[in-house]
């Protein structure tokens, strides 16, 4: 349990949020928001430098591989001593199992022997894979809309979805801390998903697909982006 | 054994004022935190969170009383009831203090957002004001038993 007192000039100078998918832009750009986290203590910087680190796909390769995923996030819940961050991690890493399952059963894969991803329903899940939900409806209601979206090709729905479902446990965590370093982890996380909402459009994703394209591309040396041979 | 009851009586004297006197530092310095962060993203309204900040001062002020009616000469008969009353509205005003700034400090990072709920977003440090008065008041109709 973080001192409740820890940070409260610093909560009171960040701003509130606009309701989600309502606002345009995070409440506050990252250059001012890091500014401002300076405030934090050494090892509590630390500790959100992992989390951040953990759950940002960003900072993720584009060919890590599920084995290597799953390690980093158990190194980095090692290094999160906080029980309430190690507690919306695990939901997370929850949310993320279930949804790449979905993925996985998608693409035609077959039920993973053993274990699956991270989390409460590891086991659970391949047990369970020909279940539309993996018999997970009362402990994750949105899975169900999720498959739906997932089936209808509607991946902007879909980012929608988990952003909201993110958001909420978020917002749930958050009543129980008002100036702890919790209370900051949590405000860094919802802007990180104000953040991801905001680049969700056609000219980012643009963006974004010819960066991936070029970096799948980089290997093949004769060939150039006009369409032309070398 | 005289001693000790007599230096209990002298603690019971002094302890509503010490321990107000750390409440309301700490409520101050709570809610003080929160104004002074509030102030780096607000445009105006500046003396409004300074004045909140200030809210759980009146702690020490009470203890400051309830000091000078228990103030008296203490002998083995009254120690007894002027430590119990001392030490126990002390901790009373303490609790107060503290948990007023904490109240404070939320009103402040609420209203920086919605100025419109300021005066709303203030009943709970003025119910846990009420909480001190109670201790503040009954420590005194209390004392007047003492001889």
């Amino acid at each position: 349990m973080s001192d409740p007192d820890a940070y409260i000039a610093l909560i009171s100078s960040l701003p509130g949020s606009e309701r989600l998918f309502v606002a345009k832009q995070p409440p506050i750009s990252r250059l001012r928001l890091d500014r401002r986290l300076r405030a934090l203590a050494r090892e509590d910087a630390q500790v959100l430098r992992v989390l951040e680190h953990a759950l940002n796909w960003g900072d993720y390769d584009m060919d890590v591989t599920d084995v290597q995923a799953v390690e980093r996030c158990k190194a980095a819940l090692g290094d999160i001593p906080q029980p309430t961050l190690q507690k919306l991690f695990l939901e997370r890493m929850d949310l993320r199992t279930a949804v790449a399952a979905l993925r996985l059963r998608k693409q035609g894969g077959s039920s993973p022997a053993g274990t699956f991803g991270m989390g409460r329903w590891a086991r659970h899940i391949p047990a369970n894979w020909s279940d539309p939900t993996f018999k997970l409806e009362s402990s994750m209601p949105w899975l169900k809309e999720a498959q739906q979206l997932l089936e209808a090709e509607d991946p902007l729905g879909l980012e929608r979805l988990l952003l909201s479902v993110s958001h909420k446990q978020l917002k749930r965590h958050a009543a129980r801390h008002l100036f702890d370093f919790e209370a900051v982890a949590i405000y860094v996380l919802i802007w990180s998903i104000f953040d991801r909402w905001a680049q969700s459009n056609a000219q980012d994703a643009a963006t974004r697909f010819e960066k991936l394209a070029q970096q799948a591309m980089a290997d093949v040396a004769d060939i150039d982006f006009e369409g032309a041979y070398a | 054994m005289n001693e000790l009851v007599l230096t209990l009586g002298w603690l019971g004297i002094y302890a509503p004022m010490a321990l107000g006197a750390a409440s309301s530092a700490i409520g101050c310095a709570i809610a003080g935190q929160a104004s002074i962060g509030a102030m780096t993203e607000t445009e105006g309204g500046y003396g409004r969170f300074i004045g909140v900040s200030a809210f759980p001062s009146t702690m020490v002020i009470y203890g400051i009383v309830i000091m000078f009616t228990l103030n008296r000469d203490v002998t083995p008969e009254n120690a007894g009831g002027l430590f119990g009353i001392g030490i126990l509205s002390g901790i009373a005003l303490m609790y107060c203090g503290i948990w007023q700034g904490r109240a404070c400090a939320a009103a402040i990072n609420a209203t920086k957002e919605k100025p419109e709920i300021f005066g709303l977003s203030l009943a709970p440090a003025a119910i846990i004001e009420g909480f001190g008065v109670f201790a503040f008041v009954f420590a005194l109709v209390i004392s007047a038993g003492i001889s």
